[in-house]
């Protein structure tokens, strides 16, 4: 073969003219690119040529066979395209070597390409896969994709001939990245981890057992439908639970409907006055709710009937006997204190405790600043001074006191014998007891009236002001407010003061509480009598009423009333002792709730008042005996 | 018969595997006689690129023009699917037989001048792997000839007859056709070479004769 292409060279060396001017040369030399077979029956060269030189350049492809030294040319430079030799299947020759050469060839000459050994068998590349379809299947509610192809129509499979294995990619629209799975020699795939509503894009590809690999199968696409079979199940699941939470729930809410709407919806506790028509509010006449607001024949005037307003008076009348259990009583004011308030009761008969408590220091330093305002007689002042000793004996700040003065009641009006010299702070007490128990008799012929309250009432206050103690009586009169915790201002009749200089009194007054307002003020109210002696301030009696007797004083401050006490005391009363008149009225106010379990006392201004069946009972006093 | 010598392991496996009859004992089936067999030689295959591979990256190719470059030139094997379809299942067979009697002592003086050439580092693997070519080679053989005996029994493989022609059986004529003496390197690649090829046509006949034996769609 070399020669023949030698010689060729020289003809065509000889028979080119030199020609000057131009640059033309022979070829460069071709390469040999590269040879495939698609079925191991047939199969092509490429070749890639070389700078052709300026000159029109030939190609020519040329081979050796093994086991011959026959030259052959390429027999089909065509079918393939340009620069490629085709060999049909009568060519081919498998498992045989075929050197191969390509010339190029021009006017100057012509190069050759290095040869290259070529074995058919070893260049099989097959052509891509045909049919590739993709279908979306269903495994138990999950979907997965069935690719199936079929192989290269050229290739035999089918003798045998040519072994193909297969390979598959899948990825999702939109991403980059393939996943590669081998099929081997099956042409079918199950792809199962897949995602519903998404497309997908699968391509395929083959190789021989020992070859090359073919050109990825154009892209199929597939979409996969949205799949609710296993999210169904899921759904219904989670909406039988649900409802099942929900029915439980509004029964669970429905059982504690009531405590539920307590707790939301607090009860707003509106006003509840008793006779108050709460539309006078809504019609916004202002008389109309002042009118409504002021409790009618309230205070009760002197024309009323004061058993309207179901007042009940306490008379303490002390024996001998109760004098005794006076003595017994002196432990001190710390007994009371471990009587509890009642759970019902009102602030005074609780804080009188405490108030009596107080009053005991406090009276006395009324006392003390009071000096001489007081006038009460001697026998009072002693009376008083006694009582105020027998008070003061015991630890003042007790509510004791308050107990021990309700014991005592009696003893001061019985004679008051008990009484020991005091010392200047109990005379104190006495004068300030006596002050007030001169407050407490003296009634006002009620004129002037205070705004709200009405006339004729005595102000009883029964809380803590002691800042108050020195002035009212300092000042006399108009002012005659209680000290300490006992304030007994006198707002209407402004005669009192002089009263209250009153040494003595020798009737017994009488105060009508009107009722104990919220400053633990015992309003009282002279009660008119019948039977005015000296002055106006003759004791309010009831002609032909009873009276009821305060027997004793039982324990935990209850007076023992004794009904069926006709006549006036009058008289009586002021012979046994102007002391007597004396009462303490934080006492009183004491007691009053055990006043009103007895004999249904009442307080006016109390919501349920009781009206007296057999009769009151004379208040004694109404002052307290401070005591420290 | 003349000329009928068979190997001690033809006539000893010519008794059959479960010949008392045990429960367990699986019968093979000549189809998977045949992937057995087809799934050996795509091995040995393999591994004959593997080594031949090697060799030519170190190596540069020779050009045999006009040499005979195989000892087994003279085994007229189908180079074309067509003339391969038409050769019929006995003499198909008979070529594979042929040539994998005619590759089992090259094999192993390959193997054995691999492991007594100490200049290479590599050596070793290409030892291992030479010795493990004879052993399949070996075993694909017995194993082609129990899948002709089956099909002679089934009365597929009428005229087969295990039959080696006397020259073939040397162990010294096959080596000594690429080297008289030791092999080198170089032989080394040239047996390679041409072993490769026979391994491709012997894997290429028996799919052939499968396919020709149980037609299927996905042959």
């Amino acid at each position: 073969m070399t020669e023949i292409v030698k010689c060729a060279l020289l003809l065509a060396l000889f028979s080119v003219p030199c020609t000057r001017g131009t640059r033309y040369s022979p070829p460069d030399k071709p390469k040999l690119t590269s040879c495939r077979s698609p079925e191991k029956e047939t199969f092509t060269c490429w070749w890639q040529p070389g700078h052709d030189g300026g000159l029109p350049t030939t190609y020519a492809l040329y081979y050796l066979k093994d086991n011959s030294d026959t030259i052959y040319e390429c027999p089909d430079y065509h079918t393939a395209g340009e620069n490629s030799c085709f060999f049909n299947k009568n060519d081919t020759s498998v498992w045989v070597n075929y050197n191969i050469t390509v010339v190029a060839t021009n006017a100057l000459g012509s190069n050759f390409s290095d040869p290259e050994d070529v074995d058919v068998a070893y260049i099989v590349q097959p052509h891509t896969p045909e049919n590739v379809t993709v279908n979306v299947m269903e495994d138990k509610g999950w979907p997965f994709l069935r690719v199936s192809w079929e192989s290269p129509h050229k290739a035999d499979i089918r003798s045998g001939w040519i072994t193909l294995i297969y390979e598959l990619r899948v990825k999702l629209e939109g991403e980059e990245e393939w996943e590669e799975h081998h099929a081997g020699q099956q042409k079918m795939f199950n792809i199962f981890s897949i995602r519903s509503g998404s497309t997908y894009l699968v391509q395929v590809r083959c190789k021989p057992d020992h070859g090359f690999w073919s050109e990825w199968s154009s892209t199929t696409y597939v979409k996969v439908p949205e799949y609710f079979f296993r999210e169904r199940s899921l759904w219904i699941l989670v909406m039988i639970f649900s409802s099942f939470t929900l029915i439980i729930l509004l029964w669970i809410v429905h059982m504690n409907s009531h405590s539920l709407k307590h707790c939301l919806l607090p009860p707003v506790p509106g006003p509840k006055i008793k006779g108050f028509d709460q539309q006078i509010f809504k019609n916004g006449r202002s008389d109309e709710i002042l009118s409504a607001l002021m409790v009618p024949n309230f205070p009760p005037t002197k024309s009323s009937n004061y058993e309207d307003l179901l007042v009940e008076y306490l008379e303490v009348y002390v024996s001998e006997e109760q004098e005794l259990i006076l003595e017994e009583s002196k432990d001190s004011c710390l007994k009371s204190d471990s009587s509890t308030c009642d759970s019902d009761s009102g602030r005074g008969s609780c804080d009188s405790h405490t108030l009596l408590t107080d009053k005991c220091g406090e009276a006395k330093r009324e006392r003390r600043a009071s000096g001489e305002d007081s006038g009460m007689t001697i026998e009072s002042q002693k009376g008083w001074e006694e009582e105020a000793l027998s008070y003061t004996q015991e630890d003042v700040a007790t509510p004791d006191v308050s107990s021990r003065r309700v014991k005592t009641w009696p003893s001061v009006f019985s004679t008051v014998p008990q009484y020991t010299t005091s010392p200047l702070d109990q005379k104190t007490s006495l004068e300030l007891s006596k002050q007030h128990c001169l407050s407490d008799t003296l009634f006002p012929p009620g004129s002037s009236t205070k705004e709200v309250l009405g006339p004729n009432y005595w102000e009883f206050d029964l809380s803590n002001k002691q800042s108050h103690l020195p002035q009212p009586q300092t000042h006399g009169s108009q002012q005659l407010q209680a000290h300490s915790d006992v304030n007994i201002s006198y707002t209407g009749n402004k005669q009192v003061p002089a009263l209250l200089q009153l040494p003595g009194f020798k009737s017994t007054e009488y105060v009508e509480v009107q009722k104990v307002n919220q400053e633990d003020m015992v309003i009282l109210q002279p009660v008119e009598s019948d039977n005015c002696g000296r002055d106006e301030e003759c004791p309010h009696v009831l002609q032909g009423e009873d009276y009821s007797k305060v027997k004793g004083v039982g324990s935990d401050n209850l007076l023992l009333l004794q009904s069926g006490v006709k006549a006036r005391m009058g008289d009586e009363m002021e012979a046994n002792g102007v002391s007597e008149s004396c009462y303490t009225s934080s006492s009183f106010a004491t007691t009053q709730k055990h006043i009103d379990s007895m004999h249904s006392a009442t307080i006016p201004g109390q919501e349920e008042p009781i009206r007296a069946t057999t009769g009151y009972v004379d208040t004694t006093t109404m002052f307290t005996l401070p005591m420290y | 018969m003349p000329g009928l010598v068979l190997p001690y392991s033809v006539m000893a496996d010519a008794a059959p595997i479960c010949s008392y009859g045990q429960a367990t004992c699986h019968v093979p089936s000549l189809a998977d006689l045949f992937d057995r067999v087809i799934q050996q030689s795509s091995r040995m295959h393999g591994i004959s690129t593997d080594l031949h591979s090697e060799f030519d990256h170190y190596l540069p190719s020779k050009n045999f023009i006009g040499k005979q470059r195989c000892h087994t030139y003279a085994i007229l094997t189908p180079d074309d699917k067509e003339k391969a379809q038409r050769l019929g299942r006995e003499q198909l067979t008979e070529v594979i037989l042929r040539l994998l009697m005619a590759w089992g002592d090259p094999l192993s003086q390959l193997h054995w001048s691999m492991s007594q050439d100490q200049n290479q580092d590599f050596n070793q693997y290409r030892s291992n792997k030479a010795l493990e070519i004879s052993d399949i080679v070996r075993e694909l053989k017995d194993g082609v000839i129990k899948v002709a005996e089956r099909m002679k029994r089934l009365g597929l493989n009428g005229n087969f007859v295990s039959y080696i022609s006397p020259e073939n059986v040397d162990p010294f004529s096959a080596i000594s056709f690429y080297k008289r003496g030791e092999l080198n390197s170089v032989d080394h690649q040239d047996l390679l070479y041409c072993f490769r090829r026979d391994s491709h046509k012997v894997k290429t006949y028996l799919r052939i004769l499968k396919c020709s034996t149980f037609p299927t769609l996905d042959c």
